[in-house]
Protein backbone atom coordinates (compact mmCIF):
# COMPACT_ATOMS: atom_id res chain seq x y z
CA UNK A 1 0.00 0.00 0.00
CA UNK A 2 1.26 3.60 -0.77
CA UNK A 3 0.05 6.61 0.49
CA UNK A 4 1.18 10.00 -0.52
CA UNK A 5 3.22 12.35 2.28
CA UNK A 6 3.23 15.59 3.39
CA UNK A 7 5.54 18.38 4.65
CA UNK A 8 4.84 21.57 6.39
CA UNK A 9 6.89 24.43 6.58
CA UNK A 10 6.90 26.15 9.39
CA UNK A 11 7.45 29.57 9.15
CA UNK A 12 8.56 32.30 12.47
CA UNK A 13 5.51 34.57 13.50
CA UNK A 14 6.61 38.24 13.85
CA UNK A 15 9.13 37.84 10.96
CA UNK A 16 10.61 41.55 10.66
CA UNK A 17 9.58 43.80 8.03
CA UNK A 18 11.38 46.51 5.54
CA UNK A 19 10.88 49.89 7.39
CA UNK A 20 12.03 53.45 5.51
CA UNK A 21 13.53 55.07 8.00
CA UNK A 22 15.34 58.49 8.26
CA UNK A 23 17.58 58.59 10.71
CA UNK A 24 19.14 61.45 12.92
CA UNK A 25 22.92 61.76 12.63
CA UNK A 26 23.08 59.99 16.38
CA UNK A 27 21.06 57.07 14.97
CA UNK A 28 17.93 57.50 16.56
CA UNK A 29 14.89 57.72 13.88
CA UNK A 30 13.55 60.87 12.46
CA UNK A 31 10.94 59.35 10.13
CA UNK A 32 9.41 56.02 9.79
CA UNK A 33 7.45 55.39 6.58
CA UNK A 34 7.22 59.07 5.69
CA UNK A 35 5.78 59.88 9.24
CA UNK A 36 7.50 61.87 11.66
CA UNK A 37 8.74 60.69 15.32
CA UNK A 38 6.85 62.30 17.94
CA UNK A 39 8.36 60.24 21.00
CA UNK A 40 11.19 57.67 21.25
CA UNK A 41 10.01 55.82 24.13
CA UNK A 42 11.94 53.31 24.59
CA UNK A 43 15.63 51.86 23.13
CA UNK A 44 17.40 48.83 23.19
CA UNK A 45 19.94 46.47 21.83
CA UNK A 46 19.83 42.79 21.37
CA UNK A 47 22.57 41.17 20.48
CA UNK A 48 22.75 37.66 20.36
CA UNK A 49 23.88 34.32 18.40
CA UNK A 50 27.14 36.23 17.79
CA UNK A 51 28.62 32.30 17.78
CA UNK A 52 26.40 31.69 14.43
CA UNK A 53 26.98 32.10 10.76
CA UNK A 54 24.18 34.46 11.27
CA UNK A 55 25.10 36.74 14.10
CA UNK A 56 22.34 39.37 15.24
CA UNK A 57 23.56 43.13 15.97
CA UNK A 58 19.86 44.67 16.14
CA UNK A 59 19.20 48.38 17.90
CA UNK A 60 15.56 48.86 18.82
CA UNK A 61 13.37 51.64 19.01
CA UNK A 62 9.99 51.73 20.43
CA UNK A 63 8.20 55.02 19.01
CA UNK A 64 5.08 57.23 19.24
CA UNK A 65 4.61 59.00 15.78
CA UNK A 66 3.20 61.89 15.15
CA UNK A 67 -0.10 60.37 14.35
CA UNK A 68 -0.39 58.44 17.37
CA UNK A 69 0.87 55.12 16.02
CA UNK A 70 2.77 52.78 17.83
CA UNK A 71 5.96 51.95 16.14
CA UNK A 72 8.63 49.09 16.92
CA UNK A 73 11.62 49.63 14.56
CA UNK A 74 15.25 48.07 14.52
CA UNK A 75 18.45 48.89 12.95
CA UNK A 76 20.25 45.59 11.88
CA UNK A 77 24.04 46.76 11.67
CA UNK A 78 25.31 43.62 9.93
CA UNK A 79 22.56 44.13 7.01
CA UNK A 80 22.74 48.13 7.81
CA UNK A 81 19.19 48.44 7.50
CA UNK A 82 15.95 49.20 9.05
CA UNK A 83 12.97 46.57 9.95
CA UNK A 84 9.79 47.12 11.51
CA UNK A 85 8.34 44.59 14.05
CA UNK A 86 6.08 43.78 16.82
CA UNK A 87 8.34 43.66 19.63
CA UNK B 1 16.39 -19.81 -9.04
CA UNK B 2 16.80 -17.61 -6.24
CA UNK B 3 18.15 -13.77 -7.19
CA UNK B 4 20.68 -11.74 -4.87
CA UNK B 5 21.26 -7.69 -5.45
CA UNK B 6 24.03 -6.69 -3.38
CA UNK B 7 25.14 -3.25 -3.17
CA UNK B 8 28.88 -3.32 -1.27
CA UNK B 9 29.55 -0.43 1.42
CA UNK B 10 25.70 0.38 1.26
CA UNK B 11 25.68 2.39 4.66
CA UNK B 12 29.07 4.35 3.67
CA UNK B 13 27.57 4.84 0.33
CA UNK B 14 24.14 6.09 1.70
CA UNK B 15 25.92 8.94 3.77
CA UNK B 16 27.78 9.99 1.16
CA UNK B 17 25.06 10.27 -0.70
CA UNK B 18 24.80 14.13 -0.46
CA UNK B 19 28.91 13.77 -0.80
CA UNK B 20 29.10 12.07 -3.70
CA UNK B 21 32.81 13.30 -4.90
CA UNK B 22 34.23 11.50 -1.15
CA UNK B 23 33.17 7.93 -2.78
CA UNK B 24 36.53 8.53 -4.92
CA UNK B 25 38.55 9.45 -2.17
CA UNK B 26 39.98 7.04 0.83
CA UNK B 27 37.10 7.15 3.11
CA UNK B 28 35.31 5.07 6.10
CA UNK B 29 32.81 4.76 8.34
CA UNK B 30 33.63 6.36 11.36
CA UNK B 31 32.44 3.90 15.04
CA UNK B 32 29.39 5.32 16.75
CA UNK B 33 30.64 7.19 19.80
CA UNK B 34 30.76 5.13 22.65
CA UNK B 35 31.20 1.53 20.76
CA UNK B 36 34.35 0.39 19.94
CA UNK B 37 36.76 2.26 17.64
CA UNK B 38 36.48 0.05 14.51
CA UNK B 39 36.15 1.19 11.07
CA UNK B 40 33.03 0.77 9.11
CA UNK B 41 32.64 0.10 5.46
CA UNK B 42 35.63 1.57 3.26
CA UNK B 43 35.50 3.33 -0.36
CA UNK B 44 37.43 1.20 -2.93
CA UNK B 45 40.29 3.93 -2.72
CA UNK B 46 40.80 3.23 1.23
CA UNK B 47 40.75 -0.62 0.17
CA UNK B 48 43.06 0.06 -2.26
CA UNK B 49 45.50 1.88 0.56
CA UNK B 50 45.03 -1.14 2.65
CA UNK B 51 42.51 0.06 5.08
CA UNK B 52 39.58 -2.99 5.56
CA UNK B 53 36.42 -3.30 7.34
CA UNK B 54 36.49 -3.96 10.56
CA UNK B 55 39.84 -2.33 11.41
CA UNK B 56 40.95 -0.72 14.48
CA UNK B 57 40.95 3.10 14.01
CA UNK B 58 44.51 3.72 14.78
CA UNK B 59 45.61 0.85 12.81
CA UNK B 60 43.49 2.59 9.61
CA UNK B 61 44.52 6.16 10.23
CA UNK B 62 48.22 4.75 10.31
CA UNK B 63 47.87 2.48 7.06
CA UNK B 64 46.54 5.70 5.46
CA UNK B 65 46.78 9.05 7.15
CA UNK B 66 44.52 10.61 4.61
CA UNK B 67 42.06 8.49 5.59
CA UNK B 68 38.55 10.36 5.83
CA UNK B 69 36.05 9.35 8.29
CA UNK B 70 32.29 9.67 7.52
CA UNK B 71 29.87 9.59 10.21
CA UNK B 72 27.08 7.33 10.25
CA UNK B 73 23.87 8.24 8.73
CA UNK B 74 21.64 5.30 9.72
CA UNK B 75 17.70 7.33 9.19
CA UNK B 76 19.54 8.21 5.19
CA UNK B 77 20.08 4.65 5.17
CA UNK B 78 17.36 3.30 6.02
CA UNK B 79 15.51 5.61 3.83
CA UNK B 80 17.44 5.14 0.62
CA UNK B 81 16.62 1.64 1.34
CA UNK B 82 13.65 1.87 1.82
CA UNK B 83 13.09 3.67 -1.29
CA UNK B 84 15.42 1.11 -3.56
CA UNK B 85 13.03 -1.81 -1.95
CA UNK B 86 9.94 0.17 -3.14
CA UNK B 87 11.80 0.89 -6.93
CA UNK B 88 12.19 -3.29 -6.95
CA UNK B 89 8.74 -4.05 -5.83
CA UNK B 90 7.37 -1.24 -8.66
CA UNK B 91 9.42 -3.03 -11.10
CA UNK B 92 7.40 -6.54 -10.03
CA UNK B 93 10.35 -8.01 -7.54
CA UNK B 94 8.55 -9.60 -4.64
CA UNK B 95 11.34 -8.83 -2.60
CA UNK B 96 13.14 -10.44 0.74
CA UNK B 97 15.53 -7.39 2.12
CA UNK B 98 18.09 -9.52 4.05
CA UNK B 99 20.02 -6.46 5.54
CA UNK B 100 20.50 -2.73 4.04
CA UNK B 101 22.35 -3.96 0.14
CA UNK B 102 21.58 -7.37 0.24
CA UNK B 103 18.02 -8.33 -1.03
CA UNK B 104 16.83 -11.60 -2.70
CA UNK B 105 13.79 -12.61 -4.73
CA UNK B 106 12.49 -15.55 -6.73
CA UNK B 107 12.75 -15.41 -10.12
CA UNK B 108 10.76 -17.55 -11.34
CA UNK B 109 7.93 -14.63 -11.47
CA UNK B 110 9.38 -12.41 -13.09
CA UNK B 111 11.80 -14.55 -15.64
CA UNK B 112 8.26 -15.16 -17.83
CA UNK B 113 7.29 -10.76 -17.40
CA UNK B 114 10.96 -9.60 -18.79
CA UNK B 115 11.66 -12.83 -21.19
CA UNK B 116 14.41 -14.63 -19.20
CA UNK B 117 16.62 -14.81 -16.01
CA UNK B 118 19.15 -12.47 -17.14
CA UNK B 119 16.95 -9.60 -18.56
CA UNK B 120 15.33 -10.19 -15.05
CA UNK B 121 18.45 -9.16 -13.50
CA UNK B 122 19.39 -6.73 -15.91
CA UNK B 123 15.84 -4.97 -15.12
CA UNK B 124 16.68 -5.62 -10.96
CA UNK B 125 19.96 -3.47 -11.44
CA UNK B 126 18.07 -0.83 -13.30
CA UNK B 127 15.44 -0.56 -10.70
CA UNK B 128 18.25 0.35 -7.32
CA UNK B 129 20.31 2.40 -10.11
CA UNK B 130 23.37 2.35 -11.44
CA UNK B 131 24.95 5.50 -9.00
CA UNK B 132 24.61 2.35 -5.90
CA UNK B 133 26.96 0.18 -8.61
CA UNK B 134 24.59 -2.86 -7.67
CA UNK B 135 25.47 -6.49 -8.34
CA UNK B 136 23.33 -9.49 -8.91
CA UNK B 137 23.64 -13.40 -8.82
CA UNK B 138 21.47 -15.82 -9.17
CA UNK B 139 21.33 -19.84 -8.20
CA UNK B 140 19.56 -22.47 -7.06
CA UNK B 141 20.65 -21.85 -3.53
CA UNK B 142 20.95 -18.53 -1.71
CA UNK B 143 23.95 -18.46 -0.44
CA UNK B 144 25.52 -19.10 -3.90
CA UNK B 145 23.40 -16.59 -5.68
CA UNK B 146 25.02 -14.23 -3.03
CA UNK B 147 28.25 -15.29 -3.65
CA UNK B 148 27.93 -14.86 -7.52
CA UNK B 149 26.67 -11.15 -6.41
CA UNK B 150 29.66 -11.02 -4.25
CA UNK B 151 32.13 -11.48 -7.20
CA UNK B 152 29.80 -9.66 -10.08
CA UNK B 153 31.13 -6.45 -10.75
CA UNK B 154 29.35 -3.00 -10.61
CA UNK B 155 26.07 -3.21 -13.00
CA UNK B 156 26.62 -7.02 -13.87
CA UNK B 157 24.71 -10.08 -12.67
CA UNK B 158 26.32 -13.62 -12.69
CA UNK B 159 24.35 -16.80 -12.95
CA UNK B 160 25.33 -20.22 -11.58
CA UNK B 161 23.84 -22.93 -12.23
CA UNK B 162 23.10 -25.90 -9.67
CA UNK B 163 26.07 -28.20 -11.39
CA UNK B 164 28.27 -25.63 -11.00
CA UNK B 165 27.88 -24.22 -7.72
CA UNK B 166 30.17 -26.36 -6.06
CA UNK B 167 33.22 -25.56 -8.64
CA UNK B 168 32.17 -21.96 -8.73
CA UNK B 169 32.21 -21.57 -4.62
CA UNK B 170 35.33 -23.29 -4.40
CA UNK B 171 38.04 -20.97 -5.14
CA UNK B 172 36.39 -17.79 -3.73
CA UNK B 173 37.65 -16.59 -0.07
CA UNK B 174 36.27 -17.15 3.02
CA UNK B 175 35.19 -13.68 3.90
CA UNK B 176 31.75 -14.89 2.21
CA UNK B 177 30.71 -16.95 4.43
CA UNK B 178 28.72 -15.84 7.39
CA UNK B 179 31.25 -15.87 9.95
CA UNK B 180 32.80 -14.23 12.65
CA UNK B 181 35.83 -12.59 12.14
CA UNK B 182 37.89 -14.11 14.61
CA UNK B 183 36.25 -17.74 13.07
CA UNK B 184 38.46 -16.31 9.60
CA UNK B 185 42.05 -15.74 11.17
CA UNK B 186 41.54 -18.58 13.08
CA UNK B 187 40.51 -20.79 9.76
CA UNK B 188 43.58 -18.63 7.83
CA UNK B 189 46.06 -19.85 10.61
CA UNK B 190 44.88 -23.37 9.99
CA UNK B 191 46.14 -22.60 6.36
CA UNK B 192 42.11 -22.84 5.23
CA UNK B 193 41.77 -20.01 2.48
CA UNK B 194 38.95 -20.57 0.29
CA UNK B 195 35.55 -22.16 0.70
CA UNK B 196 37.07 -25.03 -1.66
CA UNK B 197 39.46 -25.45 1.08
CA UNK B 198 36.48 -25.42 3.88
CA UNK B 199 34.15 -27.72 2.46
CA UNK B 200 37.20 -30.66 1.69
CA UNK B 201 37.68 -30.92 5.48
CA UNK B 202 35.34 -33.46 7.32
CA UNK B 203 31.90 -32.17 8.51
CA UNK B 204 32.67 -33.12 12.44
CA UNK B 205 35.61 -32.06 12.82
CA UNK B 206 35.05 -28.41 11.95
CA UNK B 207 31.83 -28.73 14.22
CA UNK B 208 34.04 -30.06 16.98
CA UNK B 209 36.43 -26.50 16.33
CA UNK B 210 34.37 -24.28 15.55
CA UNK B 211 30.72 -24.89 16.86
CA UNK B 212 27.23 -25.29 14.91
CA UNK B 213 28.10 -21.84 13.25
CA UNK B 214 31.08 -23.23 11.44
CA UNK B 215 29.07 -26.66 10.88
CA UNK B 216 26.37 -24.18 8.83
CA UNK B 217 29.42 -22.32 7.16
CA UNK B 218 30.74 -26.12 5.91
CA UNK B 219 27.20 -26.70 5.03
CA UNK B 220 26.95 -23.88 2.51
CA UNK B 221 30.69 -24.04 1.64
CA UNK B 222 29.55 -27.81 -0.06
CA UNK B 223 27.13 -26.54 -1.94
CA UNK B 224 24.29 -27.16 0.73
CA UNK B 225 22.10 -24.89 2.64
CA UNK B 226 20.58 -26.14 6.04
CA UNK B 227 17.67 -24.70 6.97
CA UNK B 228 17.13 -23.53 3.52
CA UNK B 229 13.92 -21.63 2.87
CA UNK B 230 12.02 -20.36 0.35
CA UNK B 231 12.57 -16.29 -0.50
CA UNK B 232 9.40 -14.77 2.18
CA UNK B 233 8.50 -11.09 0.25
CA UNK B 234 8.31 -8.43 2.67
CA UNK B 235 4.80 -7.14 3.00
CA UNK B 236 5.68 -3.20 2.02
CA UNK B 237 5.08 -0.93 5.01
CA UNK B 238 2.81 1.65 4.52
CA UNK B 239 4.86 5.15 4.65
CA UNK B 240 2.63 7.66 6.06
CA UNK B 241 4.55 10.50 7.19
CA UNK B 242 4.72 13.72 8.63
CA UNK B 243 7.88 16.11 8.58
CA UNK B 244 8.09 19.93 10.37
CA UNK B 245 11.15 21.83 9.39
CA UNK B 246 12.37 24.73 11.89
CA UNK B 247 13.63 27.94 10.46
CA UNK B 248 16.50 26.73 13.12
CA UNK B 249 18.20 24.65 15.37
CA UNK B 250 15.51 23.43 18.54
CA UNK B 251 16.96 21.70 21.22
CA UNK B 252 14.69 22.08 23.53
CA UNK B 253 12.46 19.28 24.70
CA UNK B 254 9.44 21.28 25.29
CA UNK B 255 9.97 22.53 22.10
CA UNK B 256 10.26 19.63 20.50
CA UNK B 257 7.19 17.98 22.53
CA UNK B 258 4.91 20.76 21.06
CA UNK B 259 6.49 20.18 17.59
CA UNK B 260 5.38 16.35 18.27
CA UNK B 261 2.17 17.14 19.05
CA UNK B 262 1.45 19.13 15.56
CA UNK B 263 2.75 16.48 13.57
CA UNK B 264 0.76 13.96 15.76
CA UNK B 265 -2.38 15.98 15.06
CA UNK B 266 -1.86 16.14 11.29
CA UNK B 267 -0.69 12.51 10.84
CA UNK B 268 -4.01 10.96 12.31
CA UNK B 269 -6.08 13.11 10.52
CA UNK B 270 -4.68 11.60 7.23
CA UNK B 271 -7.01 10.19 5.58
CA UNK B 272 -5.60 7.24 4.12
CA UNK B 273 -5.13 6.25 7.60
CA UNK B 274 -8.80 5.15 7.25
CA UNK B 275 -9.58 5.01 10.80
CA UNK B 276 -6.65 1.78 11.46
CA UNK B 277 -4.48 3.05 14.70
CA UNK B 278 -0.77 2.76 14.59
CA UNK B 279 1.12 0.34 16.19
CA UNK B 280 4.52 1.08 15.26
CA UNK B 281 5.93 4.90 15.08
CA UNK B 282 9.04 6.55 14.58
CA UNK B 283 10.37 9.38 15.40
CA UNK B 284 13.29 11.13 12.91
CA UNK B 285 15.45 14.36 13.22
CA UNK B 286 17.99 15.74 11.03
CA UNK B 287 20.45 17.14 13.44
CA UNK B 288 22.32 20.51 13.30
CA UNK B 289 25.46 19.68 11.09
CA UNK B 290 24.10 17.04 9.41
CA UNK B 291 24.17 13.76 11.40
CA UNK B 292 20.14 11.96 11.73
CA UNK B 293 18.49 10.21 14.81
CA UNK B 294 15.65 8.29 14.65
CA UNK B 295 13.84 5.91 16.99
CA UNK B 296 11.27 3.40 16.60
CA UNK B 297 8.22 2.73 19.33
CA UNK B 298 6.29 -0.17 18.42
CA UNK B 299 2.92 0.24 20.79
CA UNK B 300 1.77 -2.75 22.93
CA UNK B 301 -1.89 -2.06 21.44
CA UNK B 302 -2.52 0.13 18.83
CA UNK B 303 -4.41 3.21 19.19
CA UNK B 304 -4.99 6.55 17.99
CA UNK B 305 -5.66 8.40 20.86
CA UNK B 306 -3.20 11.47 20.55
CA UNK B 307 -2.60 11.22 24.26
CA UNK B 308 -1.43 7.99 24.14
CA UNK B 309 0.67 8.42 21.28
CA UNK B 310 2.07 11.58 23.32
CA UNK B 311 3.03 9.54 26.32
CA UNK B 312 5.00 6.97 23.92
CA UNK B 313 6.68 9.04 21.72
CA UNK B 314 7.23 12.12 23.93
CA UNK B 315 10.03 10.34 26.37
CA UNK B 316 11.95 9.82 23.04
CA UNK B 317 12.59 13.69 22.03
CA UNK B 318 14.96 13.55 25.67
CA UNK B 319 17.24 11.14 23.75
CA UNK B 320 17.96 13.51 20.86
CA UNK B 321 21.94 14.34 20.76
CA UNK B 322 22.21 17.16 19.11
CA UNK B 323 19.63 20.19 18.61
CA UNK B 324 17.14 19.51 15.93
CA UNK B 325 16.49 21.03 12.47
CA UNK B 326 13.51 18.67 11.04
CA UNK B 327 11.71 16.61 12.94
CA UNK B 328 9.22 13.53 10.85
CA UNK B 329 7.04 11.11 12.46
CA UNK B 330 6.07 8.57 10.50
CA UNK B 331 3.93 5.27 10.80
CA UNK B 332 5.73 2.30 9.81
CA UNK B 333 2.67 -0.07 10.86
CA UNK B 334 -1.02 -0.21 10.94
CA UNK B 335 -3.28 -2.16 12.55
CA UNK B 336 -5.68 -3.93 10.45
CA UNK B 337 -8.59 -3.00 12.33
CA UNK B 338 -10.46 -0.06 12.94
CA UNK B 339 -12.72 -1.63 15.62
CA UNK B 340 -12.26 0.77 19.08
CA UNK B 341 -14.53 0.59 21.92
CA UNK B 342 -16.65 3.43 21.22
CA UNK B 343 -17.84 5.69 23.76
CA UNK B 344 -21.71 5.81 24.61
CA UNK B 345 -21.73 9.63 25.14
CA UNK B 346 -19.44 11.76 22.98
CA UNK B 347 -16.37 13.73 25.00
CA UNK B 348 -17.02 17.11 26.18
CA UNK B 349 -16.46 19.56 23.54
CA UNK B 350 -17.10 16.86 20.93
CA UNK B 351 -19.82 19.24 19.20
CA UNK B 352 -17.93 22.25 19.44
CA UNK B 353 -14.39 21.04 18.02
CA UNK B 354 -16.70 19.35 15.44
CA UNK B 355 -17.91 23.11 14.59
CA UNK B 356 -14.08 23.86 14.85
CA UNK B 357 -13.12 21.69 12.55
CA UNK B 358 -16.11 22.30 9.77
CA UNK B 359 -15.17 26.14 10.31
CA UNK B 360 -11.26 25.66 9.21
CA UNK B 361 -12.70 23.21 6.13
CA UNK B 362 -14.81 26.50 5.21
CA UNK B 363 -11.16 28.97 5.34
CA UNK B 364 -9.20 26.60 3.47
CA UNK B 365 -11.48 25.92 0.81
CA UNK B 366 -12.05 29.36 0.85
CA UNK B 367 -8.52 30.63 0.53
CA UNK B 368 -6.51 27.49 -0.24
CA UNK B 369 -3.91 25.13 1.45
CA UNK B 370 -1.10 27.02 4.29
CA UNK B 371 -4.47 29.49 4.91
CA UNK B 372 -5.07 28.23 8.35
CA UNK B 373 -1.74 27.56 10.54
CA UNK B 374 -1.28 26.94 14.18
CA UNK B 375 1.03 29.22 16.18
CA UNK B 376 3.69 26.67 18.14
CA UNK B 377 5.82 28.46 20.79
CA UNK B 378 9.12 27.45 20.58
CA UNK B 379 11.28 30.15 22.54
CA UNK B 380 9.05 32.30 23.99
CA UNK B 381 11.99 33.59 26.40
CA UNK B 382 14.17 34.50 23.33
CA UNK B 383 15.15 38.27 22.95
CA UNK B 384 14.52 37.87 18.71
CA UNK B 385 11.52 38.43 18.47
CA UNK B 386 11.17 36.09 15.00
CA UNK B 387 12.15 33.30 17.13
CA UNK B 388 9.58 33.06 19.68
CA UNK B 389 6.87 31.20 17.82
CA UNK B 390 6.58 29.22 14.83
CA UNK B 391 3.46 29.05 12.16
CA UNK B 392 3.09 25.48 11.38
CA UNK B 393 0.43 25.20 8.59
CA UNK B 394 -2.26 23.24 9.17
CA UNK B 395 -4.20 21.03 5.73
CA UNK B 396 -5.94 18.49 7.88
Amino acid sequence: MRFATSRARARPLNAPRPALVEAHAEGTPQRVNRQGVALVREEWRVVDRWWTDVPVHRRYFDLVLESGENAVVYHDADAGAWFTQRA
Amino acid sequence: MIAAVVIPAFDLRAALRRRPAVQARPAALAPLPGTEPLVGSVTGAAEAAGVRPGMRLSEALGMCPSLELVEQDPATAEQAWEEILRRLEDSGFAVEPDRPGVVYFDSRGVERLYGGLEPALKRALAAVGTAWEPRAGAAERRFAALAAAGVARAGQSLIVSEERARAFLAPLPLQLLPLERERYEELEELGVRTIGQLAGLPGGAVAERLGPVGRRAWSLAGGEEPGERKVAPRRPAAALHETLEFPEAIGNELTLRRGLVVLLDKLLARPERAGRPPRKLALWARLIGGASWRRTVTLREPTADPERLRNALGPKLAELPAPALKLRLEVSELADHTGEQLELVAAEGAALHGRLRESLRQVRAAVGSGGVSTVVEVAPWSRIPEARALLVPRDD
